[in-house]
C-alpha cells in the first residue's frame, strides 16, 4: 500500500494543470460530450424533418417549417404561460416553505432529530410519487377537504381540483417535494452563523424581522440563489410529477411545455416537431438560468 | 355493417333463454376438436424461444395463471408482462422499433391501424383460422375484420356505457323501475327530478380524462340517439349541428352549467372513474357493463354490492361496443418461433388442448367479459356467471337485450386515424366546457378534422 | 412565553405540513378496496390490516373481517422492478461518484484553458430536459438493442445524475480550504493529495452528493417508463404505475408506493445527520 502510494507520488507529480484536468475530467467530458451532442444532434436534425412511419418509414426535409408552426401554435403559447407560471410559483413557495422550515428547525428543542428527520420525508418522496399523493389529496372524491367537511357537518364534496387553481395546487405539491432539501442546506449554513452575532443584535434591541434580516439572512443568501437556480430548472424541466398529478387537466389547464412535448412527440409521434418545440423548452431553461445569474448570482459571494 | 343489432329480432333475443342469441345463424355448431387443429399436440411450443406477450393491466393475476398453465402443460416458454401508461402510443413505437414483442392486446381502433402499418400478422394465418371464424357471431366477425384479414383473437366484447344505476339512491329518491328513462333526452330530466329529491349530484357522466374516455362518451351518445360521427365505409363526417350530435351537446353544457359535473372528472383515469361510482356517491353512470360484476361484488364494493342495476333496453340503445383482441406482431423472427406464436395465440385466444376455450371462459367467469366466440356465451358458465353478478337473475335476458342492441362505431373504430381523432376530440370536448366553446363550432370543427385525416390518409 | 408558544405552533405547523399528504395517501395500503373506495373517505383506517403489502409480493390475505384480498397480478413485477431499481440505483450512484469526484475536483480548483467552455456543457446537460432526450434515446438505443436493458437503462440515468452532481460537488470542493499548496510542499502528487488528503476532508459534502445521485436513479421514471415497461428490465416506479390506470386498486397502489419510499427513507434520516456539515457554494464563480 505505502509502496503503491510512493510510486503514485512519483509518476504524477510533473503533471502541468492542464494535463492534470484532461487525465481526470476527459472520460467523463467525453461521456457528457457523447451524451449531450447525441441527442442534440438527433433532435436537431428532427427538428429539420417531417417524419413519418406510418406506412413506411419516411423523412423529408422541411428547413425550418417546424420552428415557425410551432410559434404559431397557441398551445404552444399555452403550454410556455403554464410553465413559466409553475416554476415561478414553485420557487417563491419553495423559498418560503424551505425558509420557514429552518427556522422552525433551527430552534433549540427537545427531540430536535426527530423532528429533522419527520421534516425531511417530503424529499424522499419521487416527483411521480408526489404527484399520486397530491392528486389524491386535492380530489372532491377523495381528499382531506372533503372528508373534513363531512367530519363538520357540512355535506359537500370539496374539490380542489379545478382549471383556476390546479397550478397553484402543482406548486404546492413541488414545493412540498422540494423544499425539506433546502431547508437542511438553509439549517447547516445557519449552524456556521456565530452565536455572538444573535448576542449583539439582543444588546441592539433589534426586533424579531430585523434580526432575520441583518443576521440570520446574509450568510444564507447564497445557497437562497443556488436553489432558486436547481428549483427553476427542475420546475421547467419536470414531467413525471404533472403526468401523475394532473395529467395536463383539467382540459388543457395544467399543460405545461414538457406534457405538450410529451403529447406532441410521443402520444402523436410528431417527431420533427415536437423536435422543435423542445428547443424552445431548452432555451427557455438556458435564458431563464442566464437572468437569474445577471440579475441576482452575480451580486452574490461566498 | 354498423350496429349488432342488424342481425337480431326481439324474438330472437327472448327466445334464446339458453344464452345469447347473437348473431343471425347459429349453424355452425361445435365441431369436433380435431378438425379444428387443435390437438394437443400441435399445440405444444417446440422451438425452445420465449414468445413475448403484452397487455394493458386488468386482472394480471388471471392473465399470468393462464400464461403459467401454458408453460407448464404445452411446454411453452412465455414471457408475459404489463405495459402501462399510453398504451397505444407504448405499442405503437415498439411495433415501429421492432421491440420483442410477439402477441399483445389491441382495441379495433388501433388494430387497423397496426394491419395497416405492416407490423402485424393477421390472424388468417392461424391453421384453425376456419374454425375461429365460423365459431365467433358474424356481427363480431365483421366489426374486427379489415379488407378481408381478420385482425386478431377474441380477448373480451363490453358494452362501454351501460347505464349503471345505484338502486338504493334512485329508489329512496322515489323513483321506481317504471321511471326508467328511455332516452338519453328523458336521463337528462330524470337528472333534475333527482336533485329536487336531494340528491345534487346524480350523475357520472363518461367525460374522464383517457383517450378512451370523454370521446368515446360523446360518440355512444350520438349514436344512442340515432346519429353516427363518421361512415363505417368512407368515414366521412356525419356529424350536424341540428341533429344527434348537436342534441348531445346542448345536453351536455346544459348539465355542465347547472353544476350537475364535477370539474375534477375530466382529470380522472378510468380507476378514478370506477372508483368514483363504487363509493355510492352517484346514481346513475355509464360503466363498462362486466364492471356490474364487480359493482355487485360485496368484498370489492360494499356500498353498492347488491345494489346496482342497470337501465334495459326501451326502443334506445345505450353504450356503444367496446372490445379487444389479441394480435400478433410480423417483427422477423425464426420459422420455429413464428410457429410457437402461432400455437401459443391459438391456445390463449381460442382453444386449448382439451377443445375448450379456456382463456375465454375463465374470463366470463371471473370478470363477467363477454366473448366472440358462441360457445363461450351459450355456455351454461356464461349464464350463471352473468346471472350471479345481477341484482335480480331474471335481469339477465335484459341484460342481454342491452347488448345485443349496442352499436358497434365502426366509422371511428376501423380506421388508420383512430387514436388520433380520439385525443383531438377529448381535447375539443374539454375545451367545449372549460373555454364554453359553441355547439355548432365544435360540431363544424370536428367534421373539418375527420375530413383533414381523411385526406392525410387518402381516404375516401 | 409567547415566544415559546410560537415555536412550538410552528413544529405542529411543520409536522402536518410534512405528514399530512402522505398520511393520506398511505393510509390506504391498510384499508381493503371497498374502503378505499368510500365517500366521503375514512379518516382513519376502519380496521387497519397489512394485506397489501402480501399482496403486491403475490400472497392472497385474508382479513380478519373475512374478506379475501387477492394477490395481485403484478406481483411479479414489483419483485423484479424492485431488484432492478436496487441494482441501477446502487451501480448509477457508484459510478456516478467515481466520474463526478475527480470533475468536480478539477472545475472547482484547477484553473485550465476551455474550463468554462466544458463546465457550460455540463450546465447544459444538466438543464436537458428528459422528455425531450426520450426520442433520440430511444432510437439510439432500438439500433444498440439496448431497450429494456438494466445497462441501457443505467446509461441513460448517468445522463441525468452525473451532470447534476457535478454542479453540487464543483460548489463543495470550491468551498474547502486550499490544501493542495501544503500537501504538495509536502512532495505529494496531485492525484495522490485528490484521493488521501482533498476527498476525506470533502467527507460530507461526497456523502451528500452520493445520497443524491442514489435518489435520483431511484426515482427515475421518465425514461424507464418509455425504455424498460414491459420488460425483464422493469423498474419498480414502473411497476408501480401498473397500479395506477384501469383498474382501481389503491391499496396495492398505496403499498408499493410505501415500497419507493422506504430505501431513500433510510437514506434521508442518514443524510439529515450529513448534511449540517455541508456547505453549498455556486459553481458559476
Amino acid at each position: 500500500m505505502r509502496q503503491n502510494r510512493a510510486s503514485l507520488v512519483r509518476r504524477t507529480s510533473e503533471l502541468t494543470n492542464l494535463q492534470f484536468a484532461l487525465l481526470l475530467a476527459v472520460p467523463v467530458v467525453c461521456f457528457l460530450i457523447l451524451v449531450i451532442a447525441y441527442p442534440l444532434g438527433y433532435a436537431l436534425w428532427l427538428s429539420l424533418e417531417n417524419v413519418q412511419f406510418f406506412g413506411g418509414y419516411q423523412a423529408d426535409f422541411v428547413g425550418l417549417a417546424n420552428y415557425s408552426d410551432v410559434l404559431n401554435d397557441s398551445a404552444f403559447w399555452h403550454s410556455t404561460w403554464i410553465s413559466v407560471r409553475f416554476t415561478a410559483e414553485s420557487v417563491i413557495l419553495t423559498l418560503l416553505v424551505g425558509m420557514g422550515l429552518a427556522l422552525i428547525l433551527n430552534r433549540p428543542m427537545r427531540g430536535r432529530a426527530l423532528v429533522r428527520a419527520i421534516v425531511i420525508l417530503p424529499w424522499a418522496v419521487s416527483p411521480y410519487g408526489a404527484g399520486i399523493v397530491f392528486q389524491y389529496l386535492v380530489q372532491g372524491q377523495t381528499g382531506l377537504a372533503t372528508a373534513i367537511a363531512y367530519l363538520l357537518g357540512s355535506p359537500n364534496a370539496i374539490n380542489l381540483l379545478t382549471q383556476r387553481w390546479i397550478v397553484e395546487l402543482l406548486a404546492i405539491g413541488n414545493a412540498w417535494n422540494i423544499a425539506p432539501l433546502l431547508a437542511f442546506f438553509l439549517l447547516a449554513n445557519m449552524a456556521t452563523t456565530p452565536r455572538r452575532l444573535y448576542d449583539l443584535a439582543a444588546i441592539d434591541r433589534m426586533k424579531r424581522w430585523e434580526i432575520f434580516r441583518h443576521v440570520t439572512l446574509p450568510p444564507l443568501r447564497f445557497t437562497l440563489f443556488v436553489f432558486t437556480c436547481i428549483v427553476m430548472v427542475f420546475s421547467l424541466r419536470v414531467f413525471d410529477y404533472v403526468y401523475t398529478m394532473s395529467r395536463g387537466g383539467p382540459g388543457d389547464a395544467s399543460e405545461v411545455l414538457t406534457y405538450q412535448l410529451y403529447k406532441v412527440s410521443f402520444q402523436d409521434l410528431n417527431l420533427g416537431y415536437g423536435a422543435a418545440m423542445s428547443f424552445y423548452l431548452l432555451g427557455l431553461i438556458l435564458i431563464s438560468t442566464a437572468l437569474l445569474y445577471v440579475l441576482w448570482g452575480r451580486h452574490e459571494t461566498q | 355493417m354498423t350496429k349488432i343489432r342488424d342481425d337480431l329480432s326481439r324474438r330472437d333475443v327472448l327466445k334464446a333463454s339458453a344464452g345469447l342469441g347473437l348473431g343471425a345463424a347459429a349453424s355452425a355448431t361445435l365441431l369436433p376438436t380435431a378438425v379444428l387443429g387443435a390437438d394437443a399436440g400441435s399445440l405444444k411450443a417446440e422451438s425452445g424461444q420465449p414468445v413475448y406477450f403484452r397487455g394493458w393491466e386488468y386482472r394480471t393475476d388471471i392473465v399470468q395463471d393462464n400464461v403459467n398453465r401454458y408453460n407448464k402443460e404445452m411446454n411453452g416458454k412465455i414471457d408475459y408482462a404489463t405495459v402501462t401508461g399510453d398504451y397505444p402510443a407504448l405499442m405503437e413505437k415498439d411495433l415501429i422499433a421492432k421491440a420483442q414483442l410477439d402477441l399483445f392486446y389491441a382495441n379495433p381502433s388501433q388494430a387497423v391501424r397496426f394491419l395497416e402499418g405492416g407490423w402485424v400478422m393477421p390472424a388468417n394465418e392461424l391453421p384453425a383460422y376456419d374454425s375461429i371464424v365460423a365459431d365467433m357471431y358474424p356481427n363480431i366477425r365483421d366489426a374486427w375484420t379489415h379488407k378481408g384479414k381478420l385482425l386478431g383473437l377474441s380477448y373480451f366484447i363490453s358494452v362501454r356505457g351501460t347505464m349503471v344505476v345505484n338502486l338504493d339512491k334512485y329508489n329512496k329518491a322515489g323513483f321506481g323501475e317504471g321511471d326508467y328513462p328511455k332516452t338519453w333526452s328523458e336521463l337528462y330530466s330524470l337528472l333534475y327530478k333527482l336533485r329536487e329529491k336531494g340528491e345534487k349530484q346524480p350523475f357520472l357522466p363518461h367525460w374522464f380524462n383517457e383517450w378512451f374516455g370523454i370521446a368515446w362518451g360523446y360518440a355512444l351518445e350520438v349514436m344512442n340517439r340515432g346519429g353516427s360521427v363518421a361512415d363505417p365505409e368512407t368515414h366521412k363526417p356525419m356529424l350536424t349541428v341540428d341533429g344527434p350530435a348537436g342534441a348531445t351537446l346542448e345536453d351536455w353544457k346544459k348539465i355542465w352549467k347547472d353544476g350537475f359535473v364535477p370539474e375534477e372528472l375530466l382529470s380522472y383515469n378510468e380507476a378514478s372513474y370506477i372508483g368514483a361510482f363504487r363509493s355510492g356517491r352517484y346514481v346513475i353512470s355509464p360503466q363498462q357493463i362486466y364492471d356490474i360484476k364487480q359493482f355487485n361484488d360485496p368484498q370489492k364494493s360494499p356500498e353498492i354490492a347488491g345494489k346496482t342495476g342497470f337501465l334495459p333496453y326501451q326502443g334506445q340503445s345505450w353504450g356503444m361496443i367496446d372490445s379487444a383482441i389479441y394480435m400478433m406482431t410480423s417483427r422477423k423472427r425464426p420459422a420455429d418461433q413464428t410457429d410457437d406464436l402461432k400455437r401459443f395465440a391459438s391456445w390463449y385466444g381460442y382453444k386449448d388442448q382439451n377443445g375448450d376455450c379456456f382463456v375465454a371462459n375463465r374470463w366470463m367467469k371471473e370478470s363477467m367479459l363477454f366473448s366472440a366466440y358462441k360457445e363461450v356465451m351459450e355456455g351454461p358458465q356464461a349464464a350463471a356467471s352473468i346471472k350471479s353478478s345481477l341484482v335480480k337473475p331474471t335481469d339477465y335476458e335484459k341484460l342481454l337485450e342491452v347488448y345485443q342492441h349496442t352499436p358497434y362505431p365502426k366509422g371511428i373504430f376501423n380506421v388508420v386515424w383512430a387514436e388520433e381523432y380520439n385525443s383531438w376530440m377529448k381535447e375539443k370536448l374539454f375545451a367545449f366546457f372549460l373555454k364554453d366553446l359553441a355547439v355548432a363550432d365544435v360540431i363544424n370543427e370536428t367534421n373539418e378534422k375527420i375530413n383533414q385525416l381523411n385526406k392525410k390518409y387518402k381516404l375516401g | 412565553m409567547k415566544s415559546k408558544t410560537l415555536a412550538i405552533l410552528g413544529i405542529a405547523v411543520a409536522i402536518c405540513w410534512t405528514l399530512l399528504p402522505l398520511y393520506w395517501f398511505l393510509k390506504l395500503a391498510f384499508e381493503t378496496i371497498g374502503e378505499g373506495a368510500q365517500f366521503p373517505p375514512y379518516l382513519v383506517p376502519p380496521r387497519p390490516q397489512p394485506g397489501a403489502f402480501f399482496n403486491i409480493f403475490g400472497h392472497a390475505y385474508r382479513t380478519a373481517s373475512g374478506i379475501d384480498l387477492p394477490a395481485s397480478g403484478q406481483a411479479g413485477q414489483v419483485i423484479l422492478g424492485i431488484r432492478n431499481s436496487l441494482i441501477v440505483a446502487v451501480v448509477v450512484t457508484l459510478v456516478t461518484m467515481v466520474f463526478v469526484v475527480p470533475l468536480a475536483y478539477v472545475f472547482a480548483r484547477l484553473e485550465f484553458a476551455h474550463k468554462n467552455k466544458l463546465l457550460g456543457a455540463v450546465l447544459l446537460a444538466a438543464s436537458l430536459p428528459p422528455v425531450s432526450t426520450l426520442i433520440p434515446f430511444y432510437s439510439l438505443y432500438v439500433q444498440l438493442d439496448l431497450v429494456g436493458t438494466v445497462p441501457g437503462l443505467v446509461i441513460v440515468t448517468l445522463t441525468i445524475t452525473i451532470p447534476f452532481v457535478t454542479w453540487m460537488l464543483i460548489g463543495f470542493f470550491r468551498n474547502l480550504p486550499p490544501v493542495e499548496q501544503l500537501a504538495r510542499i509536502d512532495g505529494f502528487s496531485r492525484l495522490y493529495t485528490l484521493i488521501f488528503v482533498v476527498i476525506p476532508m470533502a467527507r460530507s459534502g461526497v456523502t451528500v452528493a452520493a445520497i443524491i445521485a442514489f435518489l435520483f436513479s431511484w426515482n427515475e421514471f421518465v425514461y424507464a417508463q418509455v425504455l424498460v415497461t414491459g420488460t425483464s428490465a422493469v423498474t419498480l416506479p414502473v411497476a408501480l404505475s401498473g397500479f395506477l390506470f384501469q383498474s382501481p386498486q389503491p391499496n396495492h397502489l398505496s403499498a408499493a408506493l410505501w415500497l419507493t419510499i422506504v430505501p431513500p427513507l433510510l437514506v434521508a434520516v442518514f443524510l439529515q445527520r450529513h448534511v449540517a456539515e455541508m456547505n453549498l457554494v455556486d459553481p458559476v464563480h
